[in-house]
């Protein structure tokens, strides 16, 4: 089984002040708004499992929030402990690379 | 008198000589070693990724044809070692340090067979020469104590509070089995075996090993979670016999370590025939092959059928694996090739997935 490359990261980094970078295995950047991937945190306390939605209260999350420790999980993501004490939600690389912001990849996955 | 050989024809000669698993000429690789020249007499060292490679001895042959090939010599001797290649390390370098590769043996359904492969395959690497261990995580039924014999030792700890394995058989052994006295069933909860196997995979002192071996729970549960989660797994084995029933789940877990991008070694069919010990004659009591299904499906190889053996079941509750205690049976023969499979696509995995992301951020606040 073939690795997808466009979900190898080759370097995770912090982006400017307030974003989150990572460099693909096939070259591809993308950069994260720290407070937007804190808002959009997958795990099961953040997001209903079963109906997808959302129970982050968006005001709750203070506006300088950031990661405190990213470190990784497995083969497969990252886990970032936020500076409000979040610490549940595993980034998997293959939602940061469909999440990616980049004018690009928004316009494919509309497409 | 001929004029001397140099090193650079030798290793030109040499670059004819393939490995069938890399894909690639054993001198590209950097297989050969210590290259020595005393006049017509050469030597050198091929350092193969694993000591359990199945055709050391044919890439050993065709190394000294290639040289003997060669004018003004007149003797090759060619000494076979081994190098086992790590996974590449992904951030937690913290956790198993020490251990080159570590691999989930998995199934989707109890019984099929799992911790008695996994044991032979631990004991075949290591009769191959490879410093190996075996963490039994089975909550549901531990069985490594049994099959080693070595039911109801206690573990010793370390000074600074780790754990250290039993010795049996020449291997590293750790079960959840020691935890508890095997009389009581102890009902493991969610968070007590996330808590247990933590532990097991970072307060262990394994010390150096080429080949950590985990005996998984079937199916794909809390401890498997827990588990992908802490340690970069080298890769996972998925045991099935070929019943449709097994196949289903054997599915599953495949899909299971796909998600977590842990790299699927191949599939082992167990029980897979049925072969008359008297006429050799071979009956498929279930669907043979089915396996070979899901591997086409999933392009994923399979390492290898093991045929059902009643001898298989009583060294196993003799505490003495077969490998070990039939060595020259058929049986033993066919997990002896399976290791070698194992280890050759552990090899050749370490090589094709990508090198180490770089995941060490110090956020800076501005
Ligand atoms: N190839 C085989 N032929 C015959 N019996 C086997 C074979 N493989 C395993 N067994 C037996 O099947 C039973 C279940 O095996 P075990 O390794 O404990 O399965 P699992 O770990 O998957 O639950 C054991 O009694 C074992 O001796
Ligand atoms: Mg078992
Ligand atoms: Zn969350
Ligand atoms: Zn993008």
């Amino acid at each position: 089984m073939a690795e997808q490359i466009n979900e190898v990261v080759e370097k995770i980094f912090q982006a400017g002040e307030r974003a989150l970078g990572v460099r693909w295995k096939d070259g591809h950047e993308s950069s994260y708004e720290i407070r937007d991937l804190r808002l959009k945190c997958p795990c099961a306390t953040c997001v209903d499992e079963w109906t997808g939605e959302k129970r982050i209260n968006e005001k709750q999350i203070p506006a300088d929030v950031h990661p405190i420790q990213i470190e990784g999980v497995g083969r497969y993501g990252i886990r970032i402990r936020w500076s409000d004490s979040h610490a549940t939600g595993i980034y998997t690389f293959e939602w940061l690379r469909s999440h990616c912001p980049c004018g690009r990849c928004s316009r494919q996955l509309k497409n | 008198m001929a004029q001397s050989i140099s090193e650079q024809e030798i290793l030109n000669a040499l670059k004819v000589v393939k490995d069938p698993d890399l894909n690639r000429d054993i001198v590209s690789l950097g297989f050969v070693k210590k290259i020595k020249i005393d006049q017509g007499k050469v030597s050198f060292d091929l350092e193969l990724t694993t000591p359990a490679c199945p055709v050391k001895e044919e890439l050993k042959k065709g190394c000294e044809e290639a040289v003997r090939k060669l004018p003004g010599v007149s003797h090759v001797a060619v000494e076979l070692k081994s190098h086992v290649s790590s996974r590449p390390q992904f951030g937690q370098t913290t956790v198993l340090p020490q251990v080159r590769n570590v691999i989930a043996v998995a199934s989707g359904k109890g019984g099929v067979g799992k911790s008695t492969v996994t044991a032979n395959l631990a004991l075949a690497l290591s009769d191959s020469g490879a410093k190996v261990g075996l963490l039994d995580c089975d909550i549901y039924g531990p069985s490594i104590p049994t099959m080693f014999g070595v039911r109801g030792k206690k573990l010793e700890s370390t000074v600074d509070q780790k754990i250290l394995p039993l010795k049996a058989c020449g291997i590293s052994l750790l079960s959840i089995g020691f935890l508890s006295d095997d009389k009581t069933a102890v009902i493991w909860r969610g968070p007590m075996v996330h808590q247990i196997i933590q532990q097991f995979l970072t307060r262990v002192e394994w010390g150096e090993l080429d080949y950590l071996l985990l005996d998984l729970p079937p199916g794909t549960g809390d401890a498997q979670l827990t588990i992908t989660q802490t340690v970069a797994l080298s890769g996972a084995v998925i045991i099935t016999t070929p019943q449709e029933v097994s196949l289903i789940d054997a599915r599953k877990a495949l899909v299971m370590f796909e998600k977590v991008k842990v790299p699927i070694l191949g599939i082992i069919e167990n029980m897979s025939y049925f072969g008359c010990a008297k006429c050799g004659e071979v009956a498929e009591i279930f669907k043979r092959g089915g396996a070979q299904k899901i591997g086409d499906e999933y392009k994923v190889p399979i390492l290898g059928e093991i045929p059902i053996d009643p001898h298989i079941v009583v060294t196993g509750d003799d505490g003495l694996p077969i490998v070990r205690a039939e060595p020259d049976s058929l049986t033993a023969k066919i997990y002896r090739m399976i290791a070698g499979a194992v280890a050759a696509r552990m090899s050749v995995s370490n090589l094709t997935l990508s090198e180490a992301a770089s995941l060490n951020v110090q956020w800076q606040n501005k």
